[in-house]
């Protein structure tokens, strides 16, 4: 039942960086569910761990990160489970799920592709490598693709340098690389924080059609609450290295729970709005991430903040079906989680 | 590619050019009389100021530097490289003798550099803080801040005077032909020229591997799912190489005009020791060539690294 319903299970995921003597707990027990078919955002602000859980999926931490502790279980479409939290970085069962199960676009695409090979042959080495394909058919098979992103005369961009493509043209390659063995997970790492914004709408609209048009299941990690009522079902909100609130899209957005997210939803322009009034900000600033904390980590930014919130942690509590909550505000109302 | 190297071929002639004006000039800047550089110092002494004046006359030396210098530059372009002034010889033929030996050293040297400081410099960098790291490290330290001739002094003490392995100087035994009777002599002078190219190249091949493989693209070849040899040899290999190139194209000139101290140290018969033997005689005409010929070599080489710099890396090829 769960297999067919979930591609990927998340529970109390913990990443830690060793930062010189000290180890930084970069993810603090990150729980969260993707639906099959379905679209999770990740949102939170910089350096929240959003990033980090996305590459701990993928085993794909620098060499001073490691997964400290909980499990990241992947259901593949046959219905097995492979727990990716247990395979070693750079082994050979996470090298065959890297790019065929789950394949990932990065951040700033323009240092994402190799400078010195040409962009099919970067496609190219993704499709050989997880599939048995001959040259020809499987050029032909991207340069179908490439058009499908929108990208003109496929033909001829096929043997061109990245240097030679604009960033949005080069996030479309990397999606290119990311699409062509269809993958049943897609992670978006940002995908449209370093571009224009006239570009991130087309990114973001080819990232859906290719969920539409392939059943993907799709991770999107950002900080825009913008991007996030457009394309999430699921929302995941990010604080701190832990997950705050989670729930669909319509409970976050019509019922935030969390001072966190409701202080998140303030702080969005919304077109329309009187232009003298301020916009809400979230007073103070995140804290250092090597800060230990006796209680919530949001209590000294939160202005519903009682003395008992500096006192001792709140737990995962389920206020509607699907939808959680990570604040002490809830506890005795809801049912505890934890 | 092809109209890359077609540019750069292109523009070695004006450099060419600026090299030889700039030559010509500055030993034109030289004390003394002109005519007393065209002839052996008692020759010279032994004429009357008549004799001079008409010596300068026959010889062109009273007309301005600027139609000399054409007049020298004509001639190079017809083969004709003059005369010793204190041995009256040929240069093109003593040219011809000394400067494959010289070509032979510094492509070795090159060459041994080259390979070694990219081998033990990735092996540094996969290896980073092992034994192996520290060695190459450490030993790179003092290949890069000792002086070349002081490799070649302890080499030919400890390779020839006391285990006497190599022979310490010289090009081949007398009476002998070939390449193999050839390769004992040059083992010395190759590795000392080497050395501190070598040197350099290790720490910076390091440095520049770990950079890469701290790279987006290394993160992407990751996530395709490749292995890590793959990920290190076809993604992160050929991009380190394109800094280490530049620092080749950097160093050539001491290398390859350093030779001339590694073939006084070893008494190797070269255009380097041929140069010096000519400074201190101060046989002019000689030293102009022989410092003609060395720049024209780092040129050309310089040249042939910026090629395979391009092949490398298909941005450099637009620039």
């Amino acid at each position: 039942m769960q297999e067919k319903e979930y591609i990927l299970r998340v529970q109390d995921l913990k990443t830690d960086f060793k930062v010189g003597r000290k180890t930084v707990h970069a993810v603090n027990g990150v729980t969260f569910d993707v639906r099959r078919g379905k679209t999770l955002c990740i949102v939170g602000e910089s350096g929240c761990g959003k990033s980090v859980t996305a590459h701990s999926i993928m085993q794909l931490l620098p060499p001073n990160g490691m997964i400290a502790g909980g499990s990241i279980d992947y259901y593949t479409p046959s219905g097995a489970c492979e727990t990716l939290s247990d395979y070693k970085r750079n082994g050979s069962r996470i090298r065959a799920i890297r790019g065929k199960e789950i394949s990932m676009i990065f951040q700033d695409p323009m240092s994402t592709l190799n400078p010195v090979y040409t962009v099919g042959s970067q496609i190219m080495e993704m499709l050989k490598k997880h599939e048995k394909v001959d040259r020809a058919e499987g050029k032909a098979r991207i340069i179908r693709l490439l058009g499908e992103l929108g990208i003109p005369n496929p033909e001829i961009r096929y043997d061109q340098y990245p240097h030679e493509f604009s960033g949005g043209m080069k996030q479309r390659i990397m999606i290119a690389i990311a699409m062509i063995c269809n993958p049943t997970l897609l992670i978006a790492d940002e995908p449209t924080t370093a571009l224009d914004v006239t570009i991130q709408a087309q990114i973001l609209d080819l990232i859906r059609r290719m969920q539409k048009n392939y059943g993907t299941s799709v991770i999107l990690i950002t900080h825009n609450m913008g991007i996030v009522v457009e394309v999430a079902d699921d929302v995941a909100v990010m604080y701190m290295g832990r997950v705050v609130e989670f729930g669909s899209v319509e409970q976050i957005f019509a019922n935030p729970m969390h001072p966190y997210t409701k202080a998140l939803m303030k702080s969005v322009p919304v077109l329309g709005m009187n232009k003298d009034r301020e916009l809400t900000v979230i007073e103070g600033t995140t804290p250092d991430a090597s800060t230990v904390f006796t209680g919530c980590e949001f209590a000294e930014r939160c202005e519903s903040a009682r003395p008992e919130c500096f006192q001792r942690f709140p737990k995962d509590t389920v206020v509607e079906a699907g939808h959680r909550v990570r604040c002490l505000l809830y506890e005795e109302g809801g049912k505890s989680n934890g | 590619m092809f109209k890359y190297i077609l540019r750069k071929l292109v523009a070695l002639l004006p450099k060419l050019l600026a090299m030889s004006i700039i030559l010509f000039f500055a030993l034109e800047l030289l004390p003394g009389d002109a005519l007393s550089r065209t002839m052996p110092p008692d020759q010279y002494q032994a004429l009357s100021e008549a004799q001079k004046d008409a010596a300068r006359e026959a010889l062109g030396l009273n007309d301005s530097p600027v139609i000399r210098y054409f007049r020298w530059l004509n001639q190079i372009f017809h083969g004709d490289f003059g005369y010793s002034a204190s041995t009256g010889q040929n240069i093109g033929t003593m040219l011809a003798g000394r400067l494959p030996y010289t070509i032979e050293l510094s492509f070795y040297g090159l060459l041994l550099a080259t390979v070694i400081g990219l081998v033990l410099g990735f092996l540094s960098a996969f290896m980073k803080n092992t034994v192996v790291d520290y060695f190459c490290t450490s030993i790179s330290v003092f290949g890069i801040s000792l002086p070349e001739f002081f490799f070649g002094i302890v080499f030919i003490i400890l390779f020839s005077v006391h285990l006497k392995w190599l022979p310490s100087g010289g090009r081949m035994p007398v009476g002998e032909h070939g390449f193999f009777s050839r390769v004992p002599y040059l083992v010395l002078p190759v590795m000392t020229m080497a050395i501190s190219l070598t040197a350099a190249l290790v720490r910076y091949t390091k440095n520049s591997m770990l950079d890469v493989m701290g790279k987006d693209y290394i993160k992407t070849a990751r996530s395709k799912g490749l292995r890590e040899t793959t990920v290190s040899f076809k993604h992160a290999f050929r991009n380190s190489l394109i800094p280490t190139m530049t620092l080749i194209v950097m160093r050539l000139p001491r290398l390859v005009g350093g030779s001339a101290v590694i073939e006084t140290v070893f008494n190797y018969p070269g255009i380097g020791n041929m140069a010096l033997t000519a400074l201190n005689a101060g046989d002019i005409p000689v030293v102009m060539i022989t410092t003609m010929t060395t720049g024209v070599m780092v040129l050309l080489s310089s040249t042939l690294v910026d090629i395979v710099t391009a092949m490398l890396d298909p941005r450099i090829r637009l620039g």
